[in-house]
């Protein structure tokens, strides 16, 4: 009882923000390829928003196939995943979501941005966007735990209004306030 | 058997089921066996057949979901073995058309060629109701109660394409499957 009230009250208001936008945006089928920051999220779900339901990946190309028939069946699905995760997303990106046309709202924990210690989460760091602007993925950024919510529930109903994936970026700034 | 044989095996069984077949001949062949819109063609994401049918069984657990895969798009995402023998789905099975080659690239041999074996991966990952089968009869009673089915296939050259507009492929399917995503009607102002 102890333990799970002082979980709660350390959950971070950027991790609660994400969730809530998330289940704003009516999506209640989360896949995930594990990310420390994300780690927030998924408790926030799981206490919070019991309606949801979460689904472990080995890796986030399987996330977005799974993802992609979720669709199929009639859900709105999040994929949660790290950056350096997307490398090895974008032949299902590409030759999967776009051209079919599926939407999909991801959720991706910025690693290699501004207070990254780790060299080798760098490169793919500075290219994450350049990425999406050069695939035509739309991206938008959280730009502090105020704005959580609402920068991912817009880009949840911008994804599934106009069956468009669409990509939510969360800094390190905003999920480790480095 | 050959791959088109065991195909056409597979689309008398399914009745109303969907069906996500994997890129190249996989998909070629189930148009030739027979084009229904219950089918959902992938013209790419070369490994995700099995990802997808799991999306959709767990979406639809009221519908029975059939895959078809091929051994070297499974061996390009076996994490998905690991995936589904965590989840479970009873409602997903899951054909790899194993002819051991890359046939739609020249027909390289695949690692089954020399060994690898995918029913023993799939049960090593959970799998437990996973079967290798030889012959049209051996593939009938297994898809009546298992889960991941290797089936051993000669190579046949696939005679037809499925339509290459994938967008009509996705809405088409999700028609019949009954979540339609085109809408029938506007919206009251």
């Amino acid at each position: 009882m102890t333990t799970t009230t002082i979980t709660t009250m350390t959950t971070p208001a950027w991790a609660v923000g994400v969730s809530t936008g998330v289940h704003s945006a009516g999506s209640r089928d989360v896949v995930y390829v594990p990310d420390n920051p994300l780690s927030h999220v998924l408790r926030v779900f799981e206490q919070q928003f019991r309606d949801v339901r979460l689904y472990l990946a080995t890796r986030e190309e399987e996330a977005f196939g799974i993802a992609a028939g979720l669709y199929l069946g009639g859900r709105r699905p999040t994929v949660m995943l790290q950056s350096s995760g997307l490398g090895n997303s974008l032949n299902a990106v590409t030759s999967l979501l776009m051209p079919y046309q599926i939407p999909v709202l991801m959720v991706v924990s910025m690693r290699g941005d501004s207070g990254d210690w780790n060299a080798a989460q760098m490169p793919m760091g500075r290219a994450v966007r350049g990425i999406f602007e050069s695939l035509g993925v739309p991206h938008t950024t959280v730009e502090s735990a105020t704005q959580a919510c609402e920068t991912v529930r817009c880009a949840g109903k911008t994804a599934f209004g106009t069956r468009t994936s669409l990509a939510c970026l969360l800094p390190r700034k905003v999920t480790t306030g480095s | 058997m050959n791959r088109v044989e065991a195909t056409r095996v597979i689309v008398q069984l399914a009745g109303d089921a969907p069906i996500v077949a994997s890129l190249g001949h996989p998909a070629y062949d189930l148009f030739a066996a027979g084009d229904r819109p219950q089918n959902f063609y992938t013209w790419g994401s070369m490994g995700l057949a099995s990802s997808i049918g799991l999306g959709l069984a767990l979406a639809r657990p009221d519908v029975r979901v059939i895959v078809l895969d091929g051994d070297g798009s499974l061996l390009m995402n076996l994490g998905s073995l690991a995936t589904i023998g965590l989840l479970h789905p009873a409602n997903l099975v899951v054909v790899v058309m194993d002819n051991q080659e890359y046939a739609t690239t020249g027909g390289q041999p695949t690692p089954t060629a020399h060994g690898a074996d995918l029913e023993a991966a799939a049960r090593a990952m959970g799998i437990s109701a996973s079967a290798t089968v030889r012959t049209e009869d051996e593939l009938r009673r297994a898809m009546e109660s298992t889960r991941l089915i290797v089936a051993k296939v000669k190579e046949s050259a696939p005679t037809a394409k499925p339509p290459l507009d994938c967008v009509f492929i996705k809405q088409r399917f999700m028609a019949a499957i009954g979540n339609p995503e085109m809408a029938t009607q506007g919206e009251s102002l």
